[in-house]
């Protein structure tokens, strides 16, 4: 029997599903899949009260509930509930020929307010830590008074904060005295890293949808405390980890690629296996990500978020048009290729296996005996027509066996960073029609149990990621003495977003060079990971 | 800052030109892709100069590109650009003025007024930079610059091997300090002192430079070099949307422009990237190895590149492939897009593209002020055609 403090419940809410889980330790007690509702929040608590309900447990033992959502990216994406946001940025002199909001499509422009509300105030920092100018206190005093009734969310950007943040904090001062605690605050040092342009679209990006996440965090908490749950409310944030539904509230940006960041998490989570890579595969395209320490790989490639360019940090994933529904196109019994196209949903229609007239990668799997059980999603055996499927000449299946597998092979070499074969987890609800022996470059295959619910389970891992950066000069600083200075601040940040300080540990040290410039300055970039729970 | 009673229409009208090009956002966002695949992977990332640029034309204000030989030979002109560290460049944009600050106190050094800009390199920064200070200043673009590709230091032109000088160079920052840099006939030096004033700035510093008339320009450029630039840009944003090979697309456009053979020579993903601090202290400059390992068809081949902000050399297996100054780009298969060694990272793949270096670049005094010996290797330069004369995959 269970009780209090060893039950976590998870979401994982896509684009067509939302999946639940209820976990007990690493055992899966019930799962529920239910349909993404457009207030996204509806389909959630479908799919808690079908896991309450299977598994009987008892609310009041459930310790965490946690999510991986996608409410702000379609706030976002449909320009909608977005809040009106004050915009500074502490850098003039410097900085003007580029201003705040450049290149922004002109919708989401005039959806927070537009260029009237955005203020170059003399100030900001060079990157030794000198002022390029003192910053122009009075100037922010007026803006805010200017802007007094028009805007509920400020954004400020200095230039080189995330060195000094200085300037960043002593305007947050002036607008809280000014406007009041109402009005949120999103500092950009904060939010990413060095490059101020596309910090800055990050940080007013942030301060755009707090009101969005905070209206779904306050009715998943009134919905789960009706169901009589007393637990703390986490969700995951674009590495995978968690962070307090409090923190989210403040950092809405930092969920923007929730979703496959937990599917990741999940196959980690469900497999054990914390390096390799995980292969994703869905109806229409798979997507494959390098895991590293259990967490996903970063892109080193801008996220653009709402036609808008950021430097958020998101999971490098690639896709290939490769899934159970991807038609074969061939020529006699020769594969001449795999898709693009895919029959999707209508694969029980379209797929020779349910007496349709394509042939899709399903039924090569059908046809070598691969499906022994029911696709939960089509609520349908695997097969309806085995005379269609025994009407297709074998060396065409196996050509067709041949080329999926050889593709598969490739899009995971493309990832790899070492010629050492590594493990691979798949996931998905293709993952079972695809081949998985003897993958070149792949020392072993997974598809763990329960694999159909893995972002779910993935947001069930109590653990919490964060990060910090500083620049150094290693003609001047001790490495050692920096490193552990950006350690102490990346470990502050992680308890910051919720985890229990004492069980921080260090995931990765980065080192980044300074190019084009004297001397031996470079960025380092720390990245942590602690718990939620003892 | 702007002299609103200067405008490039009218200085071409001056000169009797009515053949030019109208620089619009389609354009310069085709050759600054364009000079980025020429920056041999150096040359920093393209936005902030491609941003200022689109405000600019925003503005109302005209961007025009000459060809040099319309020019006359006793009008005044200069080279302007951003020198110092990109990442203090991503982080402090500059003001709108800059430039145009640089460029006027360089007339006051010289007691003439400058009525054009020349780029300096193809590179992701300094491209677009010229043409958005071109457009603040009302003055027009000429078909020219003194690499066509990206170099790691200021003297590192064919205008200095074709004996002309960077000085008097202007130097300033966003808070108007000026630095005026006169040595003379030494380059060197005033690539030293350039740099050191970039530091004391903050890392960042924007300069005229490279005072010379239309005659001289006309005489010791690599001429068309934006034109290059161009094609290739348009040749690769044409590939993108007709989903054609950008690099097939792109060995085209080079041979229709310029009528050399490029090479695509390996196909990999970057497994080791080794910076080295160690002995270049005081230079300033990243150098380091990556070494990528081959995909596809290059499948159990090793390539390894040097690099010093720019890729330097070539080698597959060992076999020396490319030497400076002959251009290499790592560019994205499918996209074209080049990968830049500031922001390389291990896993990252791409195909490596092999570029004759302009003959005005191959000269023997260029050999000896940027070829394989000045980088520090103990090798002959060997065209680039010669040592691939297989002829690559094209």
């Amino acid at each position: 029997m269970e009780e209090k403090g060893q039950l976590r419940v998870g979401f994982d809410v896509g684009g067509t599903f939302t999946d639940g889980v209820l976990m007990q330790g690493r055992n899966v007690l019930s799962k529920a899949k239910s349909l993404t509702t457009q207030d996204v929040t509806g389909g959630i608590v479908e799919a808690l009260d079908e896991v309450l309900t299977k598994s009987g447990a008892n609310p009041a033992h459930v310790a965490m509930v946690s999510l991986g959502t996608t409410h702000t990216t379609n706030a976002l994406i449909e320009r909608r509930n977005l809040n009106q946001v004050g915009i500074f940025r502490l850098g003039a002199p410097a900085t003007t020929a580029i201003p705040p909001l450049t290149g922004w499509p002109e919708d989401l422009k005039q959806a927070i307010g537009g260029s009237e509300l955005v203020h170059i105030i003399r100030g900001g920092s060079e990157y030794d830590g000198r002022d390029i100018v003192p910053l122009d206190t009075k100037a922010i005093d007026d803006a805010c008074r200017s802007m007094k009734g028009k805007v509920d969310s400020v954004a400020i950007t200095g230039v080189f904060s995330p060195i000094i943040n200085d300037h960043e904090e002593r305007a947050a001062k002036i607008v809280r005295d000014v406007l009041g605690d109402d009005v949120h605050i999103t500092l950009s040092h904060r939010i990413a890293t060095i490059s101020l342009l596309e910090r800055e679209n990050s940080t007013i990006l942030n301060a755009s949808v707090i009101s969005v996440m905070q209206r779904a965090v306050k009715s998943l908490r009134s919905a789960v405390r009706e169901r009589g749950i007393d637990a703390p409310l986490f969700i995951v944030q674009n590495d995978g980890s968690v962070m307090s539904a409090d923190y989210a509230v403040d950092y809405p940006i930092f969920t923007v690629a929730s979703g496959p960041a937990a599917s990741v998490r999940g196959a980690v989570y469900l497999s054990g296996i914390e390096d390799g890579v995980v292969v994703d595969i869905g109806g229409t395209s798979t997507d494959v990500a390098y895991i590293v320490n259990g967490f996903p790989r970063e892109s080193s490639i801008t996220a653009t978020i709402g036609g808008v360019k950021t430097n958020i940090r998101c999971p490098d994933l690639l896709s290939i048009a490769l899934g159970g529904g991807t038609i074969i196109k061939h020529d006699g019994n020769d594969v001449s290729s795999l898709g693009p196209e895919s029959v999707g949903y209508n694969l029980v229609r379209l797929g020779k296996s349910f007496g349709g007239p394509l042939l899709t990668v399903h039924d090569t799997a059908v046809a070598l005996g691969k499906l022994q059980q029911k696709l939960d999603v089509f609520k349908t055996s695997y097969a309806t027509h085995p005379d269609k499927i025994a009407a297709v000449p074998k060396p065409l299946i196996n050509a067709a066996w041949a080329k999926i597998k050889t593709t598969i092979e490739e899009v995971i070499d493309k990832m790899k960073t070492t010629p050492e074969p590594v493990p691979a987890i798949f996931i998905g609800g293709g993952a079972m029609v695809v081949p998985k022996e003897n993958i070149a470059g792949v020392s072993e295959v997974l598809s763990p149990d329960h694999f159909e619910v893995g972002g779910a389970v993935g947001t069930t891992i109590a653990e919490i990621g964060a990060y910090a950066e500083g620049v150094v000069d290693l003609d001047i600083d001790d490495r050692d003495e920096a490193i552990a200075r950006v350690t102490e601040h990346a470990k502050d940040n992680a308890a910051l977003a919720g985890a229990i300080r004492d069980t921080v540990e260090v995931i990765d040290v980065e080192e980044i060079p300074f190019t084009y410039m004297p001397g031996k300055r470079e960025k380092i970039r720390i990245r942590v990971k602690g718990q939620v729970l003892r | 800052m702007n002299k609103p009673n200067l405008s490039a229409r009218g200085i071409l009208k001056d000169w009797g030109i009515t053949n030019f090009r109208v620089i619009d956002k389609k354009a310069i966002s085709e050759i600054t892709l364009g000079a980025s695949i020429l920056a041999t992977g150096g040359g920093g990332d393209p936005e902030i100069g491609l941003l200022w640029t689109y405000k600019v034309l925003d503005e109302g204000k005209e961007i025009l590109m000459v060809d040099p030989m319309d020019v006359p030979d006793e009008i005044q002109t200069a080279s302007t650009a951003c020198l110092g560290a990109a990442i203090v460049l991503t982080e402090k944009p500059p003001s709108s003025d800059v430039l145009s600050l640089a460029m006027e106190r360089l007339e006051t050094y010289l007691g003439r007024k400058i009525q054009a800009t020349i780029p300096l390199e193809c590179g992701g920064v300094n491209s677009p930079v010229s043409y958005a200070a071109a457009g603040e200043m009302g003055v027009p673009v000429i078909d020219v610059d003194g690499m066509n590709r990206a170099f790691p230091e200021l003297q590192m032109t064919s205008w200095v091997t074709h004996g002309m000088h960077s000085s008097p160079t202007v130097s300033v920052d966003n808070r108007k300090n000026v630095t005026v840099i006169d040595t003379g006939d030494d380059d060197v030096l005033a690539e030293t002192l350039a740099r050191r004033a970039a530091m004391a700035y903050g890392g960042i510093s924007w300069i005229a430079t490279y005072p010379l008339t239309g005659r001289q320009l006309k005489e010791t450029s690599i001429l068309n070099s934006q034109s290059i630039a161009w094609a290739i840009g348009r040749a690769v944003m044409h590939a993108r949307q007709e989903h054609l090979d950008p690099i097939g697309e792109l060995l085209k456009s080079l041979k229709e422009e310029r009528n050399v053979e490029g090479f695509r020579v390996f196909r990999g993903k970057i497994i080791d990237i080794n910076r080295d601090f160690g002995s270049e202290t005081n230079k300033g400059f990243t150098l380091g190895t990556v070494t990528l390992d081959g995909i596809d068809s290059y499948k159990g081949q090793t390539a390894t590149l040097n690099f010093q902000n720019e890729w330097l050399n070539l080698r597959v297996d060992g076999k020396v492939l490319c030497l400076p100054p002959d251009l290499i780009a790592i560019l994205d298969s499918e996209t074209g897009e080049p990968i830049r060694t500031d922001i390389m990272k291990y896993g990252y793949r791409g195909t490596v593209v092999l570029i004759p270096a302009h003959e005005r670049m191959r000269t023997s005094r260029g050999i000896e002020m940027f070829g394989p010996r000045h980088f520090g290797y103990n090798l002959d330069y060997v065209p680039v055609e010669e040592l691939n004369t297989n002829g690559g995959d094209d």
